[in-house]
């Protein structure tokens, strides 16, 4: 007999509102997957048309907070490159500093829900421990824990003096030995490994077809990160090594995004330690004449592409922007297709979803 | 795959299109496709498909005189091609039979803009609820009526009023 399983749209191991209706037979296997969103649409998309262009950075900067350091980044690339505005050397490293300080904490918090989702709670404890460094680190740099605020249109709104280069090589120190540490805990965790390893697969084709990015688009073997296939700012000097996995199930997602945030310790070591002299932003307001752009960055969860479409005005005349998640919703029916009710909520963590960036 | 690829590759199936190159301000190439012919849409993605691309979003806004324009973004290995159709009867061709991965970006363009993708595999609604009307981004939506489902200031009162009462 068939069974019909609800979660959500508020549950509490879903970070954000979302609806999934399930459909299991006599073993609790789920046979169909429902996903029903929309409970934290805003729309955005046409607020960004009545603010000028200043307004929508602070704008972007709220679509969700997980990820807001990438919409100000990617929305101010989009702005300069309409602008002609070439922003100095040394805000394009303090933009790289940020948004790799905030691929750490994001993508350390992913894996601690995932160790409380699997009840390996002091391996929980021990990450979101590790994350605290990089929390702790954004209020001091940048005073906020979440919404850092680095981007302006033109470049960055901060800078770093010796004091806080100090603070930032020796907070990495700490937390450089401690990824590793976890990710060796993460790949040989026993009760972890049970529920993850082979659990959510997403093959390689399904995942080219559905188009995901990001690092479910990684453990399936997909390299699309767009630090590597488009380099901006300093990523192409930095050339980051991209972490593939081919085991296409929930446990290489998570080992994905351990090696993401230690390579993005080993970047932010890199460009910090070579900080480029000179300003930190061009002092001139950018006029935006009529056009059209396509700009790409990569957040923790993926391929963030902003298009923005201009008539000289003081406003955009349209903006679009498709984050990771939308993707790759998609694939979670495939994910979860076959697996177990239990680990339903562990496939959906999986993808690390961000709902108030994909519903807008 | 760079655009004279795509380029070559497009000339042997499609008789009329415009090609710009751009890129971006770190030189990574965008191609900008115009269509004339709508139902092109279909042999682009099929293109697409064949170099083992995905379309990334669709973009949808409405014109000066009312028609409608859809911008598909794709991916071919880090080349963006940006492809515009142009729409005066409120359809398009769907391309999520072929690029299953324009199959959201699509369904958002009908609920928010009621234009409708012919040949959709899909006839739920995204993000909005039944009882919002189609082409919701074609209008003016006070705050209000987003937030508490009232705007006009009769309505309004005359539940003020009925709470007193």
């Amino acid at each position: 007999m068939k069974e019909k399983i609800k979660i959500g749209p508020f549950h509490p191991e879903l970070e954000e509102s979302v609806y999934f209706k399930l459909v299991a037979n006599e073993e609790q296997i789920i046979q169909e997957v429902e996903v029903i969103n929309g409970f934290i649409h805003r729309g955005m998309e046409s607020l960004i048309t009545s603010k000028n262009f200043m307004q929508n950075l602070i704008l972007t900067e709220r679509v969700c907070s997980l990820c807001s350091n990438n919409h100000p980044f990617a929305y101010a690339l989009a702005v300069e490159k309409l602008a002609g505005i070439t922003v100095p050397k040394r805000a394009e490293a303090l933009r790289v500093i940020a948004d790799e300080v905030k691929r750490v904490a994001s993508n350390l918090f992913n894996v601690a829900m995932l160790a409380h989702l699997t009840h390996s709670h002091e391996l929980m404890k021990e990450t979101m421990q590790t994350r605290e460094y990089m929390q702790d680190l954004k209020e001091i740099i940048w005073g906020n824990r979440m919404d850092m605020s680095a981007n302006q249109l033109t470049g960055v709104k901060y800078d770093l003096d010796e004091k806080k280069i100090k603070l930032i090589l020796e907070t990495l120190q700490i937390v450089q030995p401690q990824l590793k540490t976890l990710k060796e805990k993460f790949e040989t965790d026993e009760t972890l490994r049970s529920r993850t390893v082979g659990v959510g697969i997403l093959p390689r084709e399904k995942a080219l077809e559905l188009g995901v990015t990001g690092p479910v688009a990684r453990g399936s073997g997909i390299n699309n990160d767009a630090r590597v296939k488009t380099p901006y700012a300093l990523y192409g000097e930095l050339k980051p090594k991209v972490s593939l996995r081919d085991e296409c199930d929930v446990h290489a997602r998570a080992i994905v995004r351990f090696e993401d945030a230690i390579e993005a310790v080993r970047m932010v070591k890199d460009v910090i330690t070579n900080l480029p002299e000179g300003t930190t932003y061009v002092e001139k307001k950018p006029q935006v004449p009529a056009g059209e752009i396509t700009v790409r960055v990569e957040a923790p969860r993926g391929e963030l592409l902003y298009y923005l479409q201009t008539d000289g005005s003081q406003k955009p005349k349209r903006m679009r922007w498709k984050v990771p998640t939308y993707t790759n919703w998609e694939a979670l029916k495939v994910m979860l297709k076959d697996n177990k009710v239990e680990n339903a909520t562990i496939i959906v963590n999986s993808i690390d979803p961000c709902i108030s960036c994909t519903e807008r | 795959m760079n655009i004279e690829e795509l380029n070559n590759a497009l000339k042997t199936k499609l008789n009329f299109y415009e090609l710009k190159e751009d890129q971006d301000s770190y030189g990574n190439p965008i191609a900008w496709i115009k269509l004339k012919e709508k139902k092109d849409i279909e042999t682009v993605a099929r293109t697409i498909k064949a170099y083992h691309g995905r379309c990334i979003v669709a973009t949808c806004f409405q014109n000066d005189d009312k028609t409608h324009s859809i911008i598909y973004h794709f991916d071919i290995d880090g080349l963006i091609i940006n492809t515009q159709v142009d729409t005066d009867n409120a359809t398009i061709h769907s391309i999520t039979s072929i690029l299953p991965s324009a199959n959201w970006a699509e369904r958002e363009i009908r609920e928010m803009y009621a234009i409708e993708p012919i040949g959709h595999p899909c006839k739920d609604r995204l993000f909005l609820d039944y009882s919002i009307a189609k082409g919701v981004l074609n209008e003016y939506i006070p705050f209000s009526k987003i937030s508490v489902g009232i705007t006009e200031s009769d309505i309004l009162w005359k539940k003020v009023n009925e709470g007193e009462n």
